[in-house]
């Protein structure tokens, strides 16, 4: 299909089953879209994105010759690398495809307004409808992948990762900013849910890394510089006690880089006695030899556990998340103290030992009469200490009763949190991050390892809070994704660039400045300077075009009369309908 | 390409460039995909007619409701159209020899009596069966003809005739223009060489009539969480109406009874499932959703929240405060129906207060825990892998090679390992893909 | 009977990231807001052109929302650097054309800010709602 070809679109409006039908009158909407300029067919169907919903878009295109076709459904950010796919295969270019949202952002979000709703609908399809008409087809380009993936974080996901891409026979480097590998788990004892000595785990798979060929890994070192896109990154790696810094190529990323035991200052007294301490440095203890009270030295004879310390902290920022180890881990070395101590003592709000083998371990901590009480979420126990040592109060709902313990030893099941320097690495890699803190998969669902920086993936504690085998699950999962790219050896970017109309462009360096990745330059061709975008380091953010004093940019698939279409498509209705008042 | 010429092609395929995916719900679909995208080749078995499992069925999905369908219609199709993946549906492993880089599996063809490459899946031959019997995907709940798919996005989309229930009257025979239907059609059996397998198997719904003091079966108003999930599906028995069997009213006060077959040691099933507070809480919050008016008290009695995952909690909190889900903490002792109303009395004990409470609800949904599918025993013995005293397969180090059954060369993902949710299974799927596709590129070798 | 009530029709252009991720995720929370924005969906917020947004107003728009990442977030690393600083101007260039800068809104929302991007939009169509409709659209002299 040529640019100059008349515009012919074809609408297809989308029930979802309720999720839209519910509230939008999809019907009407079609109806009132195949009035719309240029618009050759409008429709509505049960599930656009269904087979058969594919099946009648590529029908209609060849039956009617549609050239741009709007989906109103869902939101493009799930839906529209499928529905590009389907205008592909009846033959149209991917980029005469635009989606209207009618579901997160209209029927979602305004369930008791369905006539108010209905007109927004209608709007946004207009909108769309518009831009369509506009839209050009690009060309879509393929580039080489580099045969290497970087794997930053050296604990056990970053280590599955690696050594299942080593021995996939493509190269990794793994950058790990400690000098040593293993990560949290290097600082535990034994493991749920099969009592496997944590020591034997990342021995088992640091020596495998370190016999490798295919494995580099770089200790004390951080990613410093990180550029280029999907197949083609460059990536400058620092030494941190060498300051040495080194340079590489890379096709692929995998971020591991795990998370921090949260340092509960301000709770149930700790900081105030060497005698509270957290679940992760009983862990230590234990690994280091014997849980000894810190005050004393001596082996702890009365032991008390704080659950959820730092977790599921409703509205408080950060800590609304359940940190999913933390009451396995618990009950886990709260049975083992029993084997010394008199009395062991668990408060929980719930039990959440969930996973394959961790009702055995809650089971095993019943039986050695390990004492659990629920304490009361709206009035959490409380920490006194004085001379004669530690005092715990607090409400068991269950029997109602108010309690008191003087523990020897109090643990804190410490939440995880991201680890220090989380910051830096969601900016390098572009990674958003959820309320938690923990880096975003491309979807919650079905995209849980890769992100929305296409060739970056995120692996284990990352991504968030979780168990060892939780962790390796994902990391193995994202190694797949990343061999993927490799092995294919070509992958397709998109064509949404930024382009320059030489006569237009008076040279004024405004885009030169605006770029954040330096695509674009001044450079003198016939004689006459003009700016220059590099397309292979061009992301397509537009900020210089937005800049553009003479208009001389052009974004491609976001064109200024796109953009404007949109604009007057909502507003000149307005008049029309009189769709601002009702 | 014919029945015959798929059956030759997969005879003679190369057994270091292809692994075997037994199971067609989302882990093995992903674990599909994954290694077909590296240029392997992948036969996917799947018992039932159509790919997609257990989350075809559902209607939402924790923590985002969003919908089942409208994320895994695509995945479907991906898999379908992929020109490395051989789909065989309404198929089962028979039999497995020989090792890594070089098993032979056997696999059975049912007859599905219509052939793949002729339907067009128009669905032109169903009016004309006179036959109508309860459909299995939708739980018994709705109907289905003997010529049916069980859901309008079955994937491939290709009609199966149920020999079972057929008259063999013809009548579909002659209503298909396209002359796909074959009722003299037999089972085949195909030995297909391939270098490693993956086990997606998925789970099986603990059968809660098990709990005769629950009522179900017994008390029409009492139903399980799957059929809960038809019930509001748009594409469902209902057309997605909220309503309840006995009289077809819309529930005005709703309880979920949690852990109904889990965490309970007497009915061998002392693990916990993992995903039925979540899918619990879930189910309350749309009842809310889809009938905010009508639907008064939505309450769910439960022994823990697992509230576990990423955005997990944060959603159990906003079923709390943004929709008005009542919990309360207690395991059901037994339910009664009014014999007028045909309301349910749900009998507890908060154990929080130590009240003993007796709650009317117009409609109780009981949870149930989640089991290994019975012939599960029977692929791990041919596979000579283990299965753990829960009855999933075994894996022997789990913090660091979580998808490694004891067998080289065989892997497994997703439920077939123990309960486990969609972006864990999702996860999981990858990762056995990650593991099987090193095995093919060592030809075999450990 | 016809009371007119006025419904302000609000022009909100996000960034795909953050912002178009955090009101997906108002819709995915089922959090409740007003009708009046509809979103144009840009690469980043650094894309808007100041042209643009006093096109918006010409044609008539009540309001008009800028919203991206954080600032530090932007999946550009720098792009809404930019918004901030042509937002600036755009608020001395929208007094000397007699609109009232409040109908002018820069919003940063993250993927994870579903609650804020909706209070944000029903806080915004309240405060248009007290200054009437735009004066160019012409529907507050009837
Ligand atoms: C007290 C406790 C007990 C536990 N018990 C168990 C158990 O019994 N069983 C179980 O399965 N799980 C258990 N866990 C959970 C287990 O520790 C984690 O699942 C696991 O450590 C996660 O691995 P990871 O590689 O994702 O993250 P991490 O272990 O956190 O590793 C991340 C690595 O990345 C590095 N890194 C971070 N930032 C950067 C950067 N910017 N650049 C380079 N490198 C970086 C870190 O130094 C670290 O080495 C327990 C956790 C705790 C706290
Ligand atoms: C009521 C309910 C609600 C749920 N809601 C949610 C939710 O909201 N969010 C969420 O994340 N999770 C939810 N889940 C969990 C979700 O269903 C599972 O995570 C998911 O289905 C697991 O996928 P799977 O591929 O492992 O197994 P399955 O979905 O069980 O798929 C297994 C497949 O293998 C096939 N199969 C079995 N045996 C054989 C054999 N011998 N040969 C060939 N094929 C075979 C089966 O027919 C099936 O197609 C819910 C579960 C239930 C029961
Ligand atoms: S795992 Fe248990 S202790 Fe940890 S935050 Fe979750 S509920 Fe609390
Ligand atoms: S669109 Fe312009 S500013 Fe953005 S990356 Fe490309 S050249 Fe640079
Ligand atoms: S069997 Fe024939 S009539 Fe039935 S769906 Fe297939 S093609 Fe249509
Ligand atoms: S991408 Fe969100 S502001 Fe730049």
């Amino acid at each position: 299909m040529g640019s100059g070809e008349s515009p012919k679109v074809g609408v297809f409006v989308c029930h979802c089953g309720h999720n839209i039908a519910g509230t939008v009158n999809v019907e009407h909407v079609a109806e009132l879209a195949s009035e719309f300029p240029n618009v050759e067919l409008s429709t509505h169907f049960m599930f656009m994105c269904s087979d058969s919903g594919q099946a009648l878009i590529r029908e209609k295109i060849e039956e009617l010759g549609l050239n741009r076709v709007v989906v109103a459904s869902c939101s493009p950010r799930m839906h529209e690398p499928t529905f590009r796919k389907v205008v592909e295969e009846a033959g149209l270019n991917r980029y005469c495809f635009e989606q209207v949202n009618l579901r997160e952002h209209v029927s979602w979000c305004h369930m008791k307004e369905p006539e108010a709703a209905t007109q927004k609908a209608r709007d946004l399809v207009r909108m769309s409808v518009a831009r369509a008409s506009l839209l050009e087809p690009l060309e879509v380009k393929t580039v080489s992948v580099e045969p290497h993936a970087l794997v930053v974080g050296g604990g056990v996901s970053g280590l599955r990762a690696a050594l299942d891409i080593g021995d996939r026979g493509f190269r990794a480097t793994l950058v790990e900013r400690t000098g040593n590998l293993g990560g949290n788990l290097a600082k535990l004892s034994t493991l749920y849910p099969n009592n496997e000595p944590a020591k034997d785990v990342v021995d088992r798979m640091s020596l495998a890394a370190e016999a490798s060929e295919n494995v580099t890994i770089l200790l004390n070192s951080e990613v410093t510089n990180f550029d280029g896109h999907i197949g083609n990154f460059e990536v400058t790696v620092k030494n941190n006690v060498t300051e040495e810094e080194s340079e590489m190529k890379v096709g692929t990323v995998i971020v591991a880089t795990g998370f921090d035991p949260f340092e509960p200052i301000g709770y149930y007294g700790y900081g105030d006695s060497p005698d509270i301490i957290t679940l992760s440095a009983l862990e230590e203890m234990k690994r280091d030899g014997t849980v000894l009270r810190p005050s004393t030295a001596q082996p702890p004879k009365n032991v008390a556990f704080i659950s959820c310390v730092g977790s599921r902290e409703e509205g408080v920022k950060g800590h609304e998340h359940c940190s999913r180890y933390c009451c396995t881990a618990m009950a886990k070395v709260a049975a083992e103290l029993r084997e010394e101590a008199d009395e062991v003592l668990m408060l929980y709000d719930d039990i959440r030992t969930f996973g394959k083998g961790h009702e055995d371990v809650h089971r095993r901590a019943r039986q050695e009469h390990v004492i659990f009480s629920k304490y009361n979420k709206k009035k959490k126990p409380a920490v006194k200490i004085n001379d004669s040592g530690i005092m715990l109060k607090w409400n068991d709902v269950l029997s109602g009763e108010n309690c008191e313990f003087r523990p020897d030893m109090l643990v804190l099941a410490n939440a995880m949190v991201p680890p220090e320097g989380a910051d830096e690495v969601a900016k390098i890699f572009s990674l958003t991050r959820s309320a938690d803190g923990f880096f975003n998969e491309e979807h919650i669902k079905l995209a849980p390892l890769t992100t929305h920086t296409a060739g970056i993936m995120i692996a284990g504690a990352a991504q968030s809070a979780k168990s060892a085998t939780d962790s390796t699950t994902q990391a193995s999962g994202a190694a797949a994704k990343a061999v993927s790219l490799i092995a294919r050896g070509e992958v397709e970017i998109e064509s949404t660039v930024a382009s320059v109309i030489d006569e237009l462009c008076s040279a004024c360096h405004t885009c030169v400045t605006a770029c954040p990745y330096g695509a674009t330059s001044i450079e003198a061709t016939k004689g006459v300077e003009v700016a220059r975008v590099t397309e292979a380091k061009c992301h397509g953010c537009g900020t210089c075009a937005a800049g553009c004093p003479s208009g001389a940019i052009v974004m491609r698939h976001s064109t200024d009369d796109q953009i404007s279409s949109m604009i007057a498509a909502l507003l000149s209705s307005a008049f029309v309908h009189g769709g601002g008042e009702k | 390409m014919t029945e015959a010429e798929k059956l030759a092609t997969l005879s003679q395929m190369s057994p270091t460039q292809t692994a075997l995916v037994i199971g067609g719900g989302v882990s093995g679909m992903q674990a599909s995909l994954d290694l077909a995208d590296q240029g392997f080749n992948v036969v996917l078995v799947e018992k039932t007619p159509s790919i997609g499992g257990a989350m075809a069925m559902l209607d939402k999905t924790f923590p985002t409701l969003d919908c089942s369908a409208c994320i895994l219609t695509p995945k479907l199709s991906e898999v379908a159209r992929h020109p490395n993946i051989e789909l065989l549906t309404y198929s089962e492993v028979t039999g497995i020899s020989g090792q890594a880089g070089n098993f032979k599996v056997k696999v059975l063809r049912k007859a599905r009596k219509v052939l793949e490459d002729k339907c067009s899946g128009c669905g032109d031959c169903v009016e004309h069966c006179p036959i109508e019997i309860p459909n299995e995907f939708d739980q018994g709940l709705g109907f289905r003809r003997a010529v049916y798919v069980g859901f309008p996005q079955n994937t491939p989309l290709v009609y199966t005739i149920d020999d079972e229930n057929c008259i063999k009257c013809e009548m579909c025979v002659k209503a298909c223009e396209r002359e796909a239907i074959d009722l003299a059609m037999k089972d085949e059996e195909v030995e297909i060489p391939v270098g490693a397998i993956v086990v997606a198997t998925g789970f099986e719904l603990f059968d809660v009539s098990k709990y005769p003091r629950l009522g179900y079966g017994e008390y029409k108003n009492v139903i399980n969480a799957l059929e809960y999930e038809r019930l509001i599906n748009a594409a469902g028995p209902t057309a997605g109406h909220l309503l309840r069997m006995s009289d077809g009213k819309i529930p005005k006060s709703i309880g979920f009874v949690q852990c109904v077959g889990a965490r309970d040691v007497t009915n061998q099933v002392p693990y916990c499932a993992r995903v039925c507070c979540m899918y619990g809480i879930k189910n309350a919050v749309m009842a809310k959703e889809l009938q905010p008016d009508n639907v008064k008290n939505v309450t769910v009695y439960y022994a823990d929240i697992r509230a576990y995952g990423k955005g997990f909690e944060e959603f159990y909190n906003m079923a709390q405060t943004r929709f008005g889900i009542e919990f309360i903490r207690g395991r059901v002792g037994e339910v009664a129906e009014n014999p007028k109303t045909r309301n349910i009395e749900i009998r507890v004990e908060n154990t929080e207060t130590g009240e003993y409470l007796q709650h009317e609800h117009e409609l109780v949904v009981l949870c149930p825990g989640i089991l290994p599918p019975k012939e599960l025993r029977v692929i791990a013995s041919e596979l000579g892998v283990d299965v753990d005293s829960d009855g999933y397969l075994f894996v022997e180090h789990p913090a660091s090679n979580p998808v490694d059954t004891k067998v080289p060369g065989v892997f497994v993902c997703g439920c077939a390992e123990g309960p486990k949710d969609i972006p864990d299974s999702v996860a999981a799927g990858s990762a056995a893909a990650m593991r099987a596709s090193i095995t093919l590129a060592k030809g075999g070798e450990v | 009977m016809s009371k007119k009530i006025f419904d302000p029709n609000i022009v909100a252009f996000t960034c795909n990231w953050c912002s178009y991720g955090g009101a997906d995720l108002a819709g995915i929370s089922r959090i409740q807001y007003p009708t009046s924005a509809k979103v144009i969906r840009l690469m980043c917020s650094g894309r808007v052109d100041p042209v643009m947004v006093l096109e918006a107003f010409k044609n008539g728009a009540d309001g008009v929302i800028v919203s991206g990442c954080h600032i530090g977030d932007c999946h550009y690393s720098t792009g809404n650097y930019r918004t901030q600083v042509r937002f600036q101007a755009l608020q001395t260039a929208l007094e000397s054309i007699g609109m009232d800068p409040q109908r002018l809104r820069l919003l940063w929302a993250s993927a994870s800010e579903g609650q804020q991007w909706a209070e944000a939009i029903t806080e915004m169509t309240e405060q248009i709602k007290k200054l009437g409709p735009s004066p160019i659209s012409g529907r507050g002299k009837k």
